[in-house]
């Protein structure tokens, strides 16, 4: 069709990704930008020590303290804001560990065939078919609680779904034209790896890892949930909504605040994700 | 006239992308009798697609049209009809043949049931088979549209629109994915039917040669203004506006002189559209003038009887003759070595098992080919799709491995390709110095001599080196074209391997093409194989031409002696399908 032809053949880099953008979506980037100043921030804004008692136990949300206050006393709001930095900051560590891995193992894999690729994809496949939170725990378990090695034991069985994703992001665009004229044009592998394929799977890779942001998030809280996570007084949502479930009924801002936190960072996570594919798209 | 099926005033569309809303039509007027074939011509950009959706009321809602003027079709006018009307208009008056026949039809459902869900009965199913020339309609009808080939689809379809019975048929490059001999066949078809049923035909092309095949009128569109209406022999006889000079000078054909490089028209196309009061042309017009600038030319009847947006009309004849005096082709460096010798090739592709456990089926794509190419020679492939021709070029390329035979290059070095989608052989993300530069790498330059030579490349092939730093997505599929060429000859190659680069060119983009790669060869001593479907431009560009045949080689020789002498029965047809430009006048 010869409509719009006069311009550029293709659409992409043409400045219109921003209107591709829902408000819903963009509502999810914003959010996503707050959640990261708040991370870094937060714990300079928060209003009193989230370690220490700073007043009567299980005051309920108010003027002073806006989440109220714990069993002993700890301002619950200073917690939770310190909490957004110890739940949100691993969580990209990990996407970003497990990109990297990922991204380099299947650039490999799907750049060699054959039968190193067939190898490396039964090795992903190992671990993708283990339960991934019985093996997550039991490495925990064997290093020792704490949010390194969380963030360890995640990333084991988080980096695979990269490793295949890339690999077959390769696969695609190594059979495009594209890649033939450059083959053709004598470009050296290393070259062609790095230079030809790689950038071409960033959008897939991109729009799979902001998704999964909130995938991180949910399961770090459910490690400290299970008490694997940062130990006792350190504020980590998931651990603070689990040691207070019992008060479900009776304090109930205890559980119910810092879980509606990991549920609007999950959300605007998520929403951020869709912006990023619809800001993509066609690209 | 009587009272016209079709009657555009005014039509003026806005059309947004990316939030930037561009004039795309700017005040068209036209009326068609019934039965009437008019063809609507003019380069990508032009606005002669949206006319065609504008009429069925299909333009894209995302590009949020902004229509005024007035579009009556018979008794009903489309502009801001409801969409109730519109589907009405759709159903009864209009229909609209696709350039991909593929994509309108259902790919789950057999052909029959297809056209009977349109209100057809199983004969007339089989009678509207019949009538668009379908072999064995029985079995077509129950058959799914992947078991057909590209011209029996296109032959469904327009089935299906003829069986409504419209008004107007609007056919929008109905036979570009098409081969030549089909497409000829196709346009017959076409005409044939809208005498038979007086439905009057809105041909969209941006051939002149096609229209000039078909049609009774001829509306050129440039830069979404009419440029010049008028009858279709005396526009190609003798046009009236500097554009379709350019076009038709640019157009080549099996009569055009080889010996001489194309006369092709200026292509830089400006990315805004030239909107005001000023002439759209002027910026390409080598009449222009100071009026051109200030005063927007109206239609105004011409010498010649046609109608012309030209205030400069009555100049235009010294421009086609100027045009016959277009520069020869340089000194060719020839040798007698071979840069390609293709020894005994075979090829076949496995296509499934008859049976379960039964022995693999192969399909034999080259029974055993012969062919050398000298230094500096150019040999042209022609064959219909699936005769083979593709592979061919990618067995002499090392891109593919022979079954059996030989490929041997000269000095061992591998060729260099030109592919057919050149957008699609560029990287989206890295520039094009950068892609051009990964040829010169294992040369050790520095990155100095390095870009010395990419500006050299690109200014050999009419590219502006400051273009180095820009993304394919920036340029235009010419320039895009440009770009492979020079990525091919920055390190000047010993075979350059052309695949059907032109086919999905406009007339000027393609003899511009031709111009550059005809040259180049010469100038550097290549042999080059010109892999294409298209026999003039074979004829151009080659000093042989080779045709293949069901994957082997029929006929290989000089072009004019295949063409005056064709051997082979597909090559005559090949010769035959070719659409001349003066055709209407040989055939009265």
């Amino acid at each position: 069709m010869s409509v719009m032809t006069s311009g550029p053949i293709t659409s992409q880099n043409t400045g219109g990704w921003l209107r591709r953008i829902g408000w819903l979506e963009r509502v999810g980037l914003l959010g996503v930008l707050a959640v990261t100043c708040l991370a870094v921030f937060g714990p300079l804004i928060a209003p009193f020590d989230p370690m220490l008692r700073v007043a009567d136990a299980y005051l309920p949300p108010g003027a002073t303290h806006l989440f109220g206050t714990d069993e002993i006393g700890r301002d619950l709001f200073s917690r939770v804001l310190l909490g957004v930095r110890y739940t949100w900051l691993p969580g990209l560590a990990v996407i970003g560990i497990a990109l990297v891995i990922g991204s380099a193992v299947g650039v490999f894999a799907g750049m060699m065939g054959g039968w190193v690729d067939a190898l490396f994809q039964r090795i992903v496949e190992l671990f993708l078919v283990l339960p991934s939170t019985l093996i997550a725990i039991s490495v925990v378990a064997a290093l020792g609680p704490g949010l390194l090695n969380t963030m360890i034991a995640i990333t084991i069985f988080w980096w695979p779904w990269y490793a295949r994703m890339t690999r077959d992001e390769v696969r695609r665009i190594r059979s495009r034209p594209h890649v033939e004229a450059a083959r053709i044009a004598g470009v050296s592998d290393m070259r062609l790896m790095l230079r030809y394929l790689l950038p071409g799977t960033v959008p897939a890779l991109l729009i799979a890892a902001t998704l999964d942001v909130a995938n991180i998030i949910l399961t770090l809280s459910l490690m400290s949930f299970l008490g694997l996570g940062l130990p006792a007084p350190a504020p980590e949502l998931g651990a603070m909504t689990a040691r207070s479930i019992d008060s479900l009924t009776t304090y109930w801002w205890l559980p119910i605040l810092p879980a509606i936190v990991i549920f609007v960072m999950s959300v605007c996570a998520n929403l951020a994700g869709d912006g990023i594919r619809s800001a993509l798209r066609g690209a | 006239m009587r009272d016209p099926v079709l009657s555009i005033r005014g039509l003026h569309v806005r059309l947004s992308r990316d939030g930037q809303a561009s004039t795309v039509l700017d005040g068209i007027d036209l009326d068609m009798a019934p039965g009437e074939v008019v063809a609507l011509v003019g380069e990508s950009g032009s606005g002669k697609s949206t006319i065609g959706l504008a009429i069925q009321g299909l333009l894209p809602a995302e590009s949020q049209p902004d229509i005024s003027g007035s579009i009556r079709l018979a008794e009903s006018e489309v502009v801001g009809a409801k969409p109730d009307a519109l589907r009405q208009i759709r159903r009864t008056l209009v229909r609209g043949v696709p350039q991909d026949p593929m994509g309108a039809l259902n790919p789950t459902m057999t052909i029959g049931r297809q056209m009977a869900e349109t209100g057809l009965t199983s004969v007339e199913v089989l009678d509207w088979l019949t009538r668009v020339g379908l072999p064995d309609p029985e079995r077509i009808a129950r058959d799914m549209p992947h078991r057909l080939s590209g011209g029996q689809r296109q032959r469904v379809l327009i089935a299906m629109s003829m069986a409504a019975k419209p008004r107007l048929l609007i056919a929008d490059e109905p036979t570009t994915a098409l081969d030549v001999t089909v497409q000829a066949q196709i346009l017959a078809l076409l005409t044939d039917l809208a005498r038979e049923q007086e439905t009057a035909i809105l041909f969209i092309t941006h051939d002149l040669a096609v229209a000039a095949e078909l049609s009774d009128r001829v509306m050129v569109l440039f830069g979404g203004r009419v440029a010049e209406l008028g009858d279709t022999r005396k526009v190609v006889a003798s046009p009236a506006h500097p554009y379709s000079a350019g076009l038709l000078s640019a157009r080549f054909d099996l009569d055009t002189d080889r010996n001489r490089q194309l006369t092709s028209l200026s292509i830089d196309r400006d990315r805004r559209r030239p909107e005001g009061a000023h002439c759209n042309y002027q910026a390409r017009c080598p009449l222009a003038s100071s009026t051109c600038r200030l005063q927007r030319p109206d239609l105004k009847e011409t010498a010649t009887g046609s109608r012309a947006a030209c205030f400069h009309s009555d100049r235009v004849p010294e421009l086609l003759l100027s045009a016959r005096t277009a520069p020869e082709w340089p000194e060719p460096i020839a040798s007698d070595a071979d840069a390609l010798e293709l020894y005994r090739i075979r090829k076949s592709f496995p296509a499934g098992r008859s049976t379960l456990f039964g022995k693999k089926r192969h399909t034999q794509v080259l029974a055993g080919v012969d062919l050398r190419i000298r230094l500096g020679e150019c040999v042209a492939l022609v064959g219909e799709s699936g005769s083979g021709k593709s592979t061919l070029l990618r067995i002499a390329a090392g891109l593919t491995q022979a079954d059996e035979g030989d490929v041997s290059w000269f000095g061992g070095v591998p060729p260099q390709v030109v592919f057919q989608d050149a957008v699609a052989a560029l990287t989206p993300w890295l520039t094009i110095g950068e892609q051009i530069r990964d040829r010169l790498r294992p040369l050790g330059l520095n990155r100095s001599e390095q870009d010395k030579r990419i500006a050299e490349a690109l200014n050999l092939v009419g590219i502006d080196p400051a273009l180095a730093e820009a993304l394919p997505s920036e340029l235009s599929g010419g320039q895009c074209q440009r770009v492979t060429v020079a990525r091919a000859v920055v390190v000047p190659p010993r075979l350059l391997l052309c695949d059907e680069p032109i086919s999905a060119m406009d007339v000027s983009l393609a003899a511009q093409t031709l111009n550059l790669l005809g040259t180049l060869r010469r100038q550097l001593g290549m042999g080059m194989l010109f892999v294409t479907h298209d026999l003039a431009a074979a004829r151009l560009i080659a000093d042989r031409i080779a045709v293949l045949e069901k994957g082997q080689l029929v006929e290989i020789g000089e072009p004019d002696q295949i063409i005056s002498a064709p051997q082979a029965p597909y090559t005559k047809t090949l010769v035959s399908a070719v659409p001349r430009l003066h055709a209407q006048e040989a055939r009265l």
